[in-house]
């Protein structure tokens, strides 16, 4: 549904890329994710998405469309992203926040109407957000805030929803919880394309994995391909092992200690 | 916000007109009041009514609803509750505009329009300034850039009046000081003309507005041109502040503190927060000039050291209520 | 000054013959002799802030910092000392090529300094205290005088004529002034005092208050000034309290004359519907010159026509 081709991005004043010819597919009911280390083009791909900024050359196309022929606005209808970070400055509720999420479909001047409240309804049962409709968003708690964010991404009706780290500030439970309801909406036929540090729950949850280091797609395929010990130790500069998870049989990445001034590994 | 709201709001613009007119050197009855607008009656009422008190309530409400929706809107466009309409160097340049056209004894109905060319030059300064620096669309950028043109903007006063002769600087700092005193039909009609435009855009850009108060790159994908509806905000606010600078000069407060009373109040959406605004900084200022009037017969206060004084402790209370 | 400057020069030669000696006392003696000059070689003057100061010769080089007493100082002959003027001075015609030094409130003291004055006479306000101190520690003779009123113009006028040394020539300028405006005060006793008003500024609207010359003007041409009670020189009134006390002139200038006739809000006002806006001359509004006389007689002349004065 999302299609990046040889996508290279530079960033004003910059002399390395951003993005080195990344070329990626996020389809419909699957969850693809994107992994790699600190200042490996991940936001910047979120950022290129949006059209925050502009491709130094390389194309991205939504369900066909090359992503020029569009508007902003008919963009998001089809694609919703969902930022790293989000600080409500104004105390809007949860209800009037939610909607918001229908602004590309009406724009500044069109009233509601059932197809937007529909859309509202829809969101919040996906996220199980009903019971907040009344609170200020100010007031919410991390995880709760998250999925109120997802509420307002799924209230948009588009294909695709882009998360930039979901799951950064999260405990455990309402990071799987987060997980479980990208799973949930992968399953209504979105698709889901994922920015995370979490490789083993990423591992767990998707289907297609992108790997980047320094702008280049270093590996790229399902979970099992991606996550290997040799990938995984160049791309991360660190020493780790790669084993089964004997409780849910999924890869999972095990970084290892290293003794001081010692390049041996225990 | 509820109905009852919005009713209130109404309720106390109106009143705050009534007491205007009736209220001043002369008192007035309600009878007067009404002989005076439909003119049966004493020839003295009715004058003072029509010609004095009428024009300069009026306007001075045009005034806090212009400053009230331009603050608020700015506050919303900005992400900062600190925003207020005189950001882009405005008040430094309408009042060089002001400054130099009477220290240079231009004739008295051209200080109104070089205020305002003034102010327009300060904002189109600020936004190449913002523009040079390489962030037009980022807040605080604009906000520096704005600083610094007023910054040089009040160099530039300092030396006009420095060189001038005393009833010029006097005259020069009553303009800065604001007032209505000087209202007339024709300002009140330019003026409202003015209002309504900018206010009416304004809340068209409500919820434009809302969506950019999520933020920048989440209302980027929310389909918002970021740079443009910003620049759009801060043009239609400069242009409404511009208009009621060079009709009344500076009159501080207002566009900071009103969006903050009627966002306690419980305004939201800004659609409903920049029409309340406009309907409190009308009320507001209106009862400031009254108190202008009052305070201190037989002179008269300037309207921008009233709305000041009653900003200060307000701003006060507001500050320990978010503390 | 001066005769410390011989003292000491007596005082070196004092080894030296005793007939150089007899003939530079003889010099002395002569010069006196012939000097026309009846004024007491030193002067001590206590200005309006209070400093006394002793003056040697009478002074030739004057700079004055406020247009009143360059009138005066040209209405009693001292004209040709005068070497420095303000911006702001136009009159007489004869002081436009004197040296022009600037404003006269926060004077600037080099500018001053460089016309080489041995008497500065500058507006007695805080402001000028500064100057004022910089110039006497420059060694300049300083002097402050508050030119507000009728009485400050005779007094300025005496102590002028003292140090010029034409005590004549001061008091018959004093004398015929005062004698013109007693004359025009006598005469608008017996006629009806209109109440005017005299505006001096218009954003924000000042008039002509009780602390002003203007209001003792005034009074001696015949006319009451409505905000008289007002202590100020130009005090701040607001519009409806002008309404209220509904004057039957406003005086003021030609142009803005021409305004007020046409602005709604001064048109509320029955002296201007009436078009009772008398124009007045701005040049006598100016201080309280040796010509008080002359603008006494023009004000009434206008306050009162068909009268003779």
């Amino acid at each position: 549904m999302i299609a990046f081709r040889e996508v290279v991005v530079r960033y004003r004043g910059s002399a390395q890329l951003a993005l080195d010819s990344v070329s990626l597919d996020a389809v419909r009911a699957r969850i693809t994710a994107v992994v790699g280390p600190n200042g490996s083009g991940k936001s910047t791909l979120v950022r290129a998405l949006v059209g925050s900024i502009p491709l130094v050359s390389g194309s991205i196309a939504v369900d066909g469309e090359s992503m020029d022929g569009s508007t902003r606005r008919q963009r998001a209808t089809r694609i919703a992203i969902v930022t790293q970070r989000e600080e409500p400055a104004f105390p809007l509720t949860v209800l009037e926040y939610v909607s918001l999420g229908r602004y590309p479909h009406l724009g500044v001047w069109r009233s509601p109407t059932k197809v937007d409240r529909d859309a509202v309804a829809r969101a919040f049962e996906l996220t199980e957000t009903q019971p907040f409709e009344r609170r200020a968003i100010t007031e919410l708690s991390g995880g709760e805030w998250q999925r109120v964010r997802l509420a307002r991404a799924v209230a948009q009706g588009g294909d695709a929803i882009v998360l930039d780290e979901p799951t950064t500030f999260l405990d455990v439970g309402h990071e799987m919880a987060i997980f479980e309801l990208l799973s949930r909406l992968a399953a209504e036929g979105q698709a889901v394309l994922l920015v995370s540090h979490q490789l083993n729950l990423v591992a767990r949850f998707a289907s297609n994995m992108i790997l980047l280091k320094g702008g280049r797609v270093e590996a790229a395929g399902e979970p099992a391909a991606v996550m290997q010990g040799n990938i995984l130790e160049r791309v991360y500069d660190w020493p780790l092992v790669v084993t089964r998870d004997p409780a849910v049989g999924a890869p999972t990445l095990v970084p290892l200690r290293v003794r001081p001034r010692s390049a041996r590994v225990e | 916000m509820r109905f009852s709201r919005w009713t209130l709001l109404w309720l106390a613009l109106g009143i705050a007109i009534i007491a205007g007119v009736m209220i001043g050197t002369m008192r007035l009855s309600l009878a007067d009041l009404v002989h005076g607008v439909i003119g049966v009656g004493e020839p003295m009422p009715i004058a003072v009514v029509r010609t004095l008190r009428l024009p300069r309530v009026l306007l001075a409400a045009l005034v806090g609803a212009g400053l009230g929706a331009a603050g608020a809107a700015l506050q919303g466009a900005t992400r900062n509750r600190l925003a207020e309409p005189y950001l882009l160097g405005i008040s430094g340049g309408a009042a060089v505009g002001a400054v130099l056209a009477t220290a240079l004894h231009t004739p008295i109905a051209l200080v109104p329009v070089a205020g305002f060319v003034g102010a327009l030059v300060a904002v189109a300064l600020t936004l190449l300034v913002a523009r040079a620096s390489g962030g037009r669309g980022d807040a605080r950028v604009v906000l520096m850039a704005g600083v610094v043109v007023g910054a040089f903007a009040n160099s530039v006063i300092m030396v006009a009046l420095a060189n001038a002769d005393a009833s010029a600087v006097r005259g020069a700092l009553w303009w800065m000081m604001g007032s209505v005193a000087e209202a007339s039909w024709t300002q009140v009609r330019v003026l409202a003309i003015f209002v309504a435009i900018g206010i009416g855009a304004l809340i068209a850009f409500g919820r434009a507005i809302d969506v950019l108060a999520l933020g920048d790159d989440t209302a980027a994908g929310l389909g918002i041109d970021v740079a443009r509806v910003t620049l759009g905000v801060y043009v239609v606010g400069a242009l409404l502040a511009a208009g009621t600078v060079s009709a009344a000069g500076l009159v501080g407060f207002v566009g900071l503190l009103v969006p903050h009373l009627v966002r306690l109040a419980g305004a939201r959406t800004h659609r409903a927060i920049i029409g309340a605004a406009a309907l409190a900084g009308a009320s507001l200022v209106v009862c400031a000039d009254l108190i202008a009037r009052v305070a201190m017969p037989p002179a008269e206060l300037p309207l921008g050291a009233v709305t000041a004084l009653i900003g200060v402790p307000f701003f006060l209370a507001l500050l320990r209520r978010l503390a | 000054m001066f005769f410390i400057r011989r003292k000491e020069r007596l005082s070196s030669r004092l080894h030296r013959a005793n007939r150089i000696r007899l003939v530079a006392v003889c010099s002395l003696v002569i010069a006196s002799a012939c000097a026309r000059e009846a004024a007491p070689k030193q002067s001590a003057i206590t200005d309006d802030f209070g400093d006394t100061l002793v003056i040697g010769a009478s002074p030739k080089r004057i700079v004055t910092l406020i247009p009143t007493t360059t009138e005066i100082l040209y209405a009693i002959g001292a004209g040709p000392r005068v070497v420095g003027r303000t911006m702001y001075d136009v009159s007489p015609k004869e002081v436009l090529a004197v040296q022009d030094v600037g404003n006269g409130m926060r004077p600037n003291v080099e500018a001053i300094l460089s016309t080489h004055p041995d008497l500065v006479v500058l507006y007695a306000s805080t402001e000028n205290r500064d100057a004022a101190h910089r110039l006497r520690a420059s060694g300049v003779a300083t002097a402050a005088y508050r030119t507000d009123h009728i009485s400050d113009m005779a007094r300025v006028t005496r102590v002028f004529g003292r140090l010029i040394g034409d005590t004549a020539a001061a008091e018959r300028t004093v004398d015929s002034a005062l004698a013109t405006v007693d004359r025009v005060r006598k005469q608008t006793a017996t006629l009806p005092h209109p109440k005017v008003f005299w505006p001096l500024w218009e954003s924000p609207l000042l008039s002509v208050g009780g602390g002003s010359f203007l209001d003792e003007l005034l009074v001696i041409a015949g006319a009451q000034n409505i905000f008289s009670e007002l202590p100020q020189p130009s005090p701040q009134v607001t519009f409806e309290e002008l309404l209220h006390r509904d004057p039957d002139l406003i005086l003021t200038g030609e142009v803005t004359r021409a305004r007020l006739l046409l602005d709604p809000r001064w048109r509320t006002l029955r002296a201007v519907q009436a078009d009772r806006i008398l124009v007045v001359d701005s040049t006598i509004m100016k201080g309280p010159s040796a010509r008080i006389g002359a603008s006494a007689v023009l004000l009434a002349r206008l306050l009162h026509p068909g009268v003779k004065f």
